[in-house]
């Protein structure tokens, strides 16, 4: 009786693997794209071939961030020059490393990773596969330490783009009060909320910046819900301008700036990173503008590079600046367009400081 | 079967220990099913459930992973091979094993005793940015500094999983109530210090520790990371404790009965404060070994979900120490081929969590094992006392 | 109304000094202290609802922690629900389906299997966990905004109004439905005086003949809606997206705003609010710079606090005495 059962049970469970499998393909979903690119990553040790692959730090590619950006470039510069591309995302902070090995070990031509917590892994996989060229997005290495010439970092001027975004809010506001909602406080968030706060003050000195870094640390650039009581109770307290910067919670910010009542008439939000008109179209009606740092043209500037002998430096300065203005392009007057305009042309020219030290 | 905390096992498989006679030879296991082939079959029993449950969940997993367009044969040889047959892959899923292991047995330890210490996650929180900081800050002492960081990381675990145990003798709080709330307070702390007091100022504003010295950080040695043996052995040594010694028959008979056990004389409140203790030890010396032997520095991602896992890793032992390490193991493989699964075939890692959930599903509901064996007579019991008491 | 009073006089005084408190504050600086408690009570809306799912569960006997799997997963599907269908009232009614159907799951698991209720807790959160991040899609939209209403008359009261009743969202306002109907069905009603027996000493409520099981299984699983509608509050209500592992924690705060509100509906809302306010207190003392209390400490305290409750006011706050053990007809233990 008992043996049977047994039976029943492995059978079915047997036979329920062995039906999935049935006509199954090897198994081999590619993320190439382009045709002519190679099917796979077997011939990657050619030189002929040509293989990116990406590591995420403890993100998703779809993250509506910087690993989406760095992804969406990586993806893009591969199509480019008729290349295989593939991701890993990483699950545990342990397996950088090995996350990495695993493009390496295939003899990728470059390899991506993506986030500060990898600058370490990173530098160390690049001293041990000099065949393989790396780029490093948001991680600054240390010259001492670093001797190696098959690697970069993509690092951004995100305080220029933040004092961009904070001079435009600085001229448009009418209640001189800006309001920010960020995520962890980590340099480069920092960095663009410093600069906002910079920015507005020398376009309005009047202006006063109240601003709010997610207290709890795990789901920092995680908790839209904290985003948007946050970006709440700025619009209560008057203010007409909301920065939100922190991945989801700061787009939850957007989406709360958004439901406001005059939101894109008399209150605005400012996305950041992407231009997230097209990530977060639930802020289309109030996002006037995105801080944003350009991951995926740097991402595909320094992949196309890659194929010369070397980065020419352990930085590599990507650009950072203002995103289109979209629907609003009627909306904000022309005077304000160009004075930020000259600003952001001033800064690019390195003639205006930002000022932001951390 | 069907209850983690119901009876402990006789694994198939002696520990290989010697069995050193404890000074009062503690009667056989209580609760050892009677004797002939009826205990036969339900020291299998639980064996076969989890096969079972294992089998049940990969078939589920096979069609999700069907689903996703991929043949799901190629993709568990994948997990298997990258897990161990690739260059460095099973000292890798080693390594993972270790602290799995570790925060298992914090949790089959209490549950023994009756008590769900699902505080795993803040234990091995504060262990580890403890031992973190004692090591860097004892880095003089060379190699004694891996000493000094593992003392304090399993004296600052005990001293959380302490808490909990003294609420519950004290003032009666239900241990699950207070490990909730210990692990949202030392996620809080932790962040505190690694974005505050303790953030190394050379590490350009990320949220870390300083390094340990590079005497403090523990080896791997042919391939086996030294900290997967100092967690083989505890595991052994916690089955040995709980079935050839005194304090493991008190662990065993407060778990089972605590009316009888007051009566038989045995001080229930240090027996509870003991297994919180030597959980929240356990769990802090995962986090200590995490240091020493895997980061080398604290960061709040060192802990994952490894406290969380714990359970997952109890509850497959069926609170069972010696079978912490091949659940261990187990889970170890899957996180561990999860990354090279989605290299070979671009499906999302998450699939191992979900294997394991749906296996940890199929484990703990009571129902597989009674329809296996039809067996109704069972009763069962909680495995935690009541929420006041 | 004057016995209540009477019984309650301790809780009254503190309501009304805190409400005084309030005016005073509004008084003084209308502008921040109607944000700031708006901020707290939207804050206060999801861990309101999942502490009325624990506290039905509770008193009914079964231990509820797999809130925050509910939570989750009725985030998933109202979201997407709503995005897939293009209709709000499909994603709410997933969502809440989604709330009933895992409450349903640990009723039938618990009650009907025995199965462990905080394994059964754990069990839920871990498959909720992996469900949401493993099926989760970018790039989805909600059709539209959850509609928000004022409440005609109540919404014109001076601040409590203007917090609770102006320009609200549907949800907030079954929330506060939710808290007093349920407050009243425990204390006034038969239901609620079956369903305290049931989680006090359930083999009298049998004895008395009443169906301890099926009681058990269908306070459980209707605690699923709240449950539900928290979840369709943080993904189409508070935001307009779901995001993997979104309710971040907030199903363990709830536990804890359970215990610090006595397993009482009342007490567990205002918990809530006043954490709530707490946090608002804290992210205005950033904004403004005054003083740096460290946001990551001050976030501890709901934790902290609870702790020192339970530490100091154990006997005082019992839990239901057969809480977290299954019923067995005729099983005395």
């Amino acid at each position: 009786m008992k043996a049977k059962r047994y039976l029943v049970a492995g059978t079915a469970a047997a036979l329920a693997i062995g039906l999935s499998a049935c006509g199954g393909s090897t198994g081999n979903s590619s993320s190439g794209g382009a045709s002519g690119a190679p099917a796979d990553d077997s011939q990657c040790s050619q030189t002929t071939v040509f293989c990116v692959g990406l590591v995420t730090d403890t993100g998703k590619v779809d993250d509506k961030s910087f690993n989406q950006s760095a992804h969406e470039g990586a993806k893009k510069a591969a199509a480019a020059s008729n290349g295989y591309y593939k991701y890993i995302e990483t699950q545990d902070a342990k397996d950088y490393a090995a996350n990495i090995k695993q493009f390496t070990d295939k003899h990728y031509d470059v390899v991506i990773t993506v986030g500060f917590m990898m600058t370490d892994a990173t530098a160390a996989a690049a001293a041990a596969n000099s065949t393989t060229k790396f780029i490093g997005v948001d991680q600054a290495f240390d010259k001492t330490k670093v001797t190696v010439k098959n690697v970069t970092g993509l690092l951004f001027p995100e305080d220029q783009a933040g004092y961009g975004a904070g001079y435009l809010a600085g001229l448009m506001t009418k209640t001189n009060k800006l309001g920010q909602v960020l995520g962890l406080e980590i340099p480069p968030v920092q960095k663009y909320a410093k600069g906002f706060e910079a920015g507005a003050k020398a376009a309005n000195p009047a202006v006063t910046v109240s601003t709010v870094y997610h207290p709890a640390g795990d789901n920092a650039f995680n908790d839209p819900t904290w985003g948007a009581a946050e970006a709440k109770k700025a619009l209560d307290q008057g203010a007409d301008f909301v920065f939100g910067a922190g991945g989801n919670t700061g787009n939850g910010a957007l989406q709360e700036v958004a439901k406001a009542s005059g939101a894109g008439d008399t209150v605005f939000c400012i996305g950041v990173d992407t231009d997230q008109w097209d990530t977060v179209p639930a802020a289309q009606k109030c996002l006037i503008t995105s801080a944003t740092k350009l991951i995926s043209a740097g991402v595909t500037d320094l992949v196309e590079k890659s194929k010369d002998n070397d980065f020419g430096g352990l930085v590599s300065m990507g650009k950072a600046g203002l995103a289109p203005y979209h629907a609003f392009d009627a909306k904000v007057p022309d005077t304000v367009k160009s004075k930020v305009s000259d600003i952001v042309k001033q800064m690019e020219a390195g003639t205006l400081k930002t000022g932001v030290t951390l | 079967m069907p209850h983690p905390s119901a009876r402990p096992e006789r694994e198939p498989a002696e520990p290989v220990t010697p069995p050193a006679p404890p000074d009062s030879p503690a009667p056989g296991g209580p609760g050892d099913g009677p004797g002939g082939l009826l205990a036969a079959i339900f020291r299998y029993q639980s064996v076969v459930v989890i096969l079972v449950a294992l089998l049940g969940a990969m078939a589920i997993g096979a069609a999700l992973i069907r689903y996703q367009g991929v043949n799901p044969w190629y993709a568990y040889e994948t997990i298997f091979k990258q897990a161990l047959f690739t260059s460095d892959g099973l000292t890798r899923t080693l390594a993972k094993t270790t602290p799995l292991i570790l925060t298992g047995l914090a949790v089959v330890l209490p549950l023994r005793v009756g008590l769900f210490n699902i505080g795993g996650q803040g234990q091995f929180l504060l262990g580890a940015i403890a031992a973190a900081w004692a090591a860097y800050q004892t880095s003089a002492l060379g190699v004694l500094a891996i000493v000094v960081g593992v003392v304090v990381g399993i004296l600052f675990g005990a001293m959380v999983g302490s808490i909990a145990a003294i609420l519950k003798t004290w003032r009666g709080v239900h241990e699950v109530i207070t490990t909730i709330m210990l692990n949202n307070i030392a996620a809080g702390i932790v962040w505190w210090l690694v974005t505050g007091p303790f953030q190394a100022p050379n590490a350009g504003g990320i949220p870390q520790t300083h390094e340990i010295g590079e005497a403090a950080r523990i080896p791997t040695v042919a391939g086996i990371p030294l900290g997967f043996g100092v967690a083989v052995v505890l595991a052994l040594v916690c089955a040995w404790m709980l079935k050839r010694t005194t304090l493991g028959f008190r662990f065993d008979t407060v778990g089972k009965n605590r009316h009888a056990a007051g009566y038989a004389g045995i001080p229930i409140n240090r027996v509870i404060l003991l297994a919180m203790v030597f959980a929240g030890g356990l769990a802090g010396l995962a986090g200590a070994l995490e240091v020493h032997g895997v980061m080398h520095h604290f960061e709040p991602a060192i802990a994952g979900t490894l406290g969380f896992d714990g359970i997952t890793i109890a509850l497959l032992a069926r609170s069972n120490p010696l079978w912490t390490i091949p659940a261990g193991f187990l889970v170890g493989i899957l996180r561990t081929g999860a990354a090279g699964l989605q290299f070979a075939t671009g499906i999302a890692p998450e699939i191992v969590d979900l294997l394991l959930a749906i296996t940890l599903l199929l484990v703990s509901i009571p129902v597989l094992g009674r329809w296996i064996f039809r067996s109704r007579a069972h009763k069962v019991s909680a495995a935690s006392t009541s929420w006041g008491s | 109304m004057g016995a209540w009073v009477a019984r309650n006089k301790w809780s009254v005084t503190l309501a009304a000094i805190v409400l005084v408190a309030a005016y005073i504050f509004y008084a003084l600086s209308s502008g921040t202290a109607l944000s700031m408690y708006k901020y707290a009570w939207s804050y206060a809306v999801p861990l309101v609802l999942c502490a009325l799912v624990g506290v039905v569960g509770e008193r009914s006997g079964v231990v509820n922690i797999g809130i925050e799997g509910q939570l989750l997963v009725s985030a998933f599907a109202g979201f997407f629900g709503a995005a897939y269908s293009g209709s709000l009232l499909v994603g709410m009614l997933s969502g809440i389906g989604c709330g009933l159907i895992l409450g349903g799951f640990l009723a039938w698991t618990t009650v009907k299997w025995q199965m462990d209720q905080i394994i059964a807790g754990v069990v839920l959160n871990i498959v909720a966990t992996g469900i949401t991040s493993f099926y989760y899609k970018p790039g989805q939209v909600l059709p539209a905004l959850m509609p928000h209403v004022s409440i005609p008359g109540l919404s014109s009261i001076p601040l409590i109004g203007e917090v609770f009743f102006k320009g609200t969202g549907v949800i907030a306002l079954v929330a506060i439905v939710a808290v007093v109907v349920i407050h009243i069905g425990l204390f006034r009603t038969r239901w609620g005086l079956r369903t305290r027996a049931i989680g006090e000493y359930p083999s009298a409520a049998d004895t008395a003949g009443i169906n301890v099981i099926r009681m058990r299984l269908v306070n459980v699983t209707l605690a699923g809606v709240l449950a539900g509608l928290a979840g369709v509050y943080l993904s189409m209500d508070s935001t307009s997206s779901f995001e993997r592992g979104m309710s971040a924690g907030r199903g363990f705060l709830a536990l804890a705003i359970m215990i610090f509100g006595a397993w009482r509906p009342l007490r567990a809302a205002a918990a809530a609010l006043f954490f709530g306010f707490v946090t608002a207190t804290a992210s205005q003392l950033q904004t403004e710079q005054i003083i740096n209390v460290a946001p990551q400490l001050v976030g501890t305290l709901p934790y902290v606090m609870t702790l020192v409750v339970l530490a100091v006011a154990a006997g005082k706050v019992r839990a239901p005495g057969a809480v977290g053990q299954p019923f067995v007809k005729g099983d005395k233990s």
